[in-house]
């Protein structure tokens, strides 16, 4: 006999409301999008979504991003279909507009609710 | 560890919060609105002369010819100038030609643009079924062309007797431009204009000057009409000034 034989049989744990409840299948964790989830890309969303179209400059300054970070973000968004990037000019200027395509505004709204979701359930454990 | 990862409520509290906050500064950036409220004011004020009624006719006794434009015109001849209908024709293209480029030179200011083509089109679509639905109607044909008869119902009934369509018109854009905007406040502006509008073209407003000791005679009483345009206008102008004092400090980039 071994001594693990000695133990009783494990029993399931009740969680406690202090234990975070781990991600099954319905869990809201499950409904984060990677893509949309980074706070800059999910601020270029939220912007895009307010207006009909953001230019560079404005994404720039609202999320005090360096250029280079932001066309980084803005790449990941445009290969998932989320954004559109127009390129153009203001008189000599170049000019980069970003618009947002109903994919990201799907996945924008599906992004906001999981996080209200989340919030909703982690509130009651926190106050408990 | 920060305290946003030890606390899973807390990080997901703020990061809604900063998004929400984003979104708000994002759409007082973008508000532009006053600028087509203090033009559709400063047009209506600039159709006064047209609403000063004329005199009888020369040997008093010729006929009044038919209305052109009675839509936007009203009654020409009568409660107004012939020519109103052809001022307001040109007014509502030519500030809703100001409008478009004031909405895509704030864009390209600013850096966001406000999707402006509904509020467009539907002032554009209401002004030319203005223009069409009169002489249309009228066409009394046994052919396939006999439908149009049926545009009588798109008549406006009384609401064109005092030459005052043209404001409801201006109402019915500014409603589109308050969703576009997504604006609380230009949708109060919408009502609040929509229910002068409706007012100056159903009910005499001099009535109410006349209870207040405005007593016109002699030639006075060419000047009836306008308290019916100038209110509009004083609606227009006064949230368009507002609005243009909200907005200015946001004009700025972040």
């Amino acid at each position: 006999m071994s001594p693990a034989d000695d133990l009783p049989p494990e029993q399931p744990e009740p969680p406690g409301p202090e234990q975070p409840e781990p991600p099954g299948p319905e869990h809201p964790t499950n409904g984060l999008d990677e893509t949309v989830h980074q706070r800059h890309r999910l601020g270029i969303l939220t912007i895009t979504d307010e207006a009909q179209r953001a230019e560079f400059g404005y994404l720039r300054e609202a999320l005090g991003l360096t250029p280079g970070n932001l066309s980084k973000h803005l790449t990941v968004l445009e290969q998932a279909g989320m954004v559109e990037v127009e390129k153009g000019y203001a008189g000599r200027r170049p000019r980069t507009w970003v618009r947002i395509t109903s994919q990201g505004r799907a996945a924008l709204a599906a992004e906001l609710a999981t996080l209200t979701e989340l919030l909703r359930r982690h509130t009651p454990a926190r106050d408990a | 560890m920060s305290d946003d990862e030890s606390d899973p409520a807390g990080r997901e509290a703020a990061l809604l919060a900063d998004m929400k906050a984003l979104r708000r500064r994002t759409r007082t950036a973008r508000h532009a609105y006053w600028f087509p409220l203090v033009l559709f004011g400063l047009l209506t004020c600039a159709s006064v002369p047209f609403y000063v009624l004329p005199g009888p006719p020369a040997g008093g006794t010729g006929t009044v010819p038919g209305p052109p434009l009675p839509i936007l015109g009203g009654f020409a001849g009568v409660t107004a100038q012939r020519s109103l209908g052809y001022y307001w024709l040109a007014a509502l293209f030519g500030g809703l030609l100001l409008t478009l480029l004031w909405y895509r030179w704030n864009a390209r200011r600013v850096g966001l643009a406000t999707p402006a083509r509904g509020y467009l089109v539907t002032t554009a679509v209401l002004t030319v079924l203005a223009l069409v639905v009169p002489p249309l109607s009228q066409v009394r044909s046994p052919g396939w062309l006999s439908w149009l008869r049926h545009l009588d119902v798109l008549w406006p009934g009384d609401l064109v007797l005092r030459g005052t369509f043209p404001f409801v018109i201006i109402a019915a854009g500014l409603w589109v431009l308050a969703w576009a905007e997504r604006s609380r406040a230009l949708t109060v502006i919408a009502a609040v204009y929509t229910a002068t509008a409706l007012l100056a073209s159903l009910y005499n407003i001099e009535n109410v000057l006349f209870r207040l000791g405005w007593n016109p005679s002699g030639s006075d009483l060419s000047l009836t009409s306008l308290p019916n345009v100038l209110l509009p206008a004083l609606v227009l102008l006064a949230t368009g000034a507002g609005a243009f004092a909200v907005q200015r400090p946001h004009r700025a980039r972040p």
